[in-house]
């Protein structure tokens, strides 16, 4: 995607948290339920539009039929793309918002042409999209091993936030929050947000 | 595993019980989960939470908590939206827990349907984010 897209995404990130049809999906027993889609702006599509603002607003019941359907739309690596930086922005704005910070005004974007770097080393491991198949990492550590510029951000961002590089080996590390609080953390909030993995 | 390596019980149960806000079994439980809860539920001041938390833990760490309530916004996503599944060595270490916990319920429980349980030893979230 170009700079302008995902700074289109991260608006519709911001968007989400108070859109009409975001949250009614949300409170219905299925967001299938509901109907209505998002229209496509000028700078995604709608079926981009939808992965925004799925991922973003309800992402503890997305299924493969869904997934499939927008990656056929959109293909593999834009897919993984749009979910990659409407996570990355969501940890942004998360913490802005955790620290009782206002809401950061978005980045000017920069010019130039999307990478289109594809890795040699991806394949299907059983999820939704390709994702590297080397075996030696876990899987919550490959999600978006397919768009390397994206992954590489993404990374940067978990060992900054959490895992704080080789420190992630140490259970009794000496951070200001001990590694037991800093799991109790971690598992609150992945409970509140549903997620199996 | 980090409880106890820190000789700590921890209460799981009671750590993902969505409105429970209260002892489980590590030093300022109550504040963290407070905190965490008005962050992702707005259930509660967040001001006043992180303010209460600070007093406790100090304003390092809890700027650290809020920046892992922050990330683990983001795991979710990317691991509920590119539908990976459970490892094996976690899957199998995780069965007695799952069960109990309800975790199984979570929609994303059907990404993992085909993966099995192995005769493994387990790595477990030491590797997740190598």
């Amino acid at each position: 995607m170009t700079g302008e897209q995902r700074l289109a995404v991260w608006r519709e990130v911001r968007d989400s948290s108070s859109n009409e049809l975001d949250q009614q999906r949300r409170q219905a027993l299925s967001p299938n339920a509901v109907d209505g889609a998002h229209a496509a702006t000028g700078d995604l599509s709608a079926s981009a539009m939808e992965v925004v603002h799925r991922t973003a607003s309800d992402p503890g019941r997305l299924t493969r039929a869904w997934a499939d359907e927008h990656i056929s739309e959109l293909g593999e690596e834009t897919y993984t793309e749009l979910v990659g930086v409407t996570s990355i922005v969501s940890v942004l704005d998360r913490f802005d918002r955790a620290m009782g910070r206002p809401e950061q005004p978005l980045p000017q974007p920069t010019g130039g042409e999307p990478a289109r770097v594809r890795p040699d080393d991806v394949g299907d491991i059983g999820a939704w999209v390709s994702q590297t198949t080397g075996p030696t990492k876990a899987n919550v550590s490959r999600t978006l091993s397919l768009v390397p510029v994206t992954n590489q951000a993404w990374r940067q961002l978990v060992d900054t936030h959490y895992s704080h590089g080789a420190e992630f080996m140490n259970l009794r590390w000496e951070f200001p929050l001990s590694r037991p609080q800093a799991e109790l953390v971690a598992t609150r909030s992945t409970a509140l947000n549903e997620c199996f993995y | 595993m980090s409880g106890e390596a820190n000789g700590l019980i921890v209460d799981l149960k009671a750590a993902i019980e969505r409105d429970y806000v209260g002892d489980v079994g590590v030093p300022a439980d109550a504040e963290l989960l407070a905190f965490t809860n008005a962050v992702e539920l707005d259930q509660g001041d967040i001001d006043a939470t992180r303010a209460a938390l600070a007093d406790v833990i100090g304003g390092q760490a809890t700027l650290e908590a809020a920046a892992i309530i922050a990330i683990f916004n983001g795991l979710v996503r990317v691991a509920d939206g590119t539908g990976i599944q459970l490892d094996q060595g976690v899957f199998t270490a995780s069965i007695e827990e799952r069960d109990l916990l309800g975790i199984n319920e979570f929609a994303g429980a059907a990404n993992s349907t085909d993966v099995v349980a192995v005769d493994a030893n387990v790595k477990a979230v030491h590797e997740l984010f190598g």
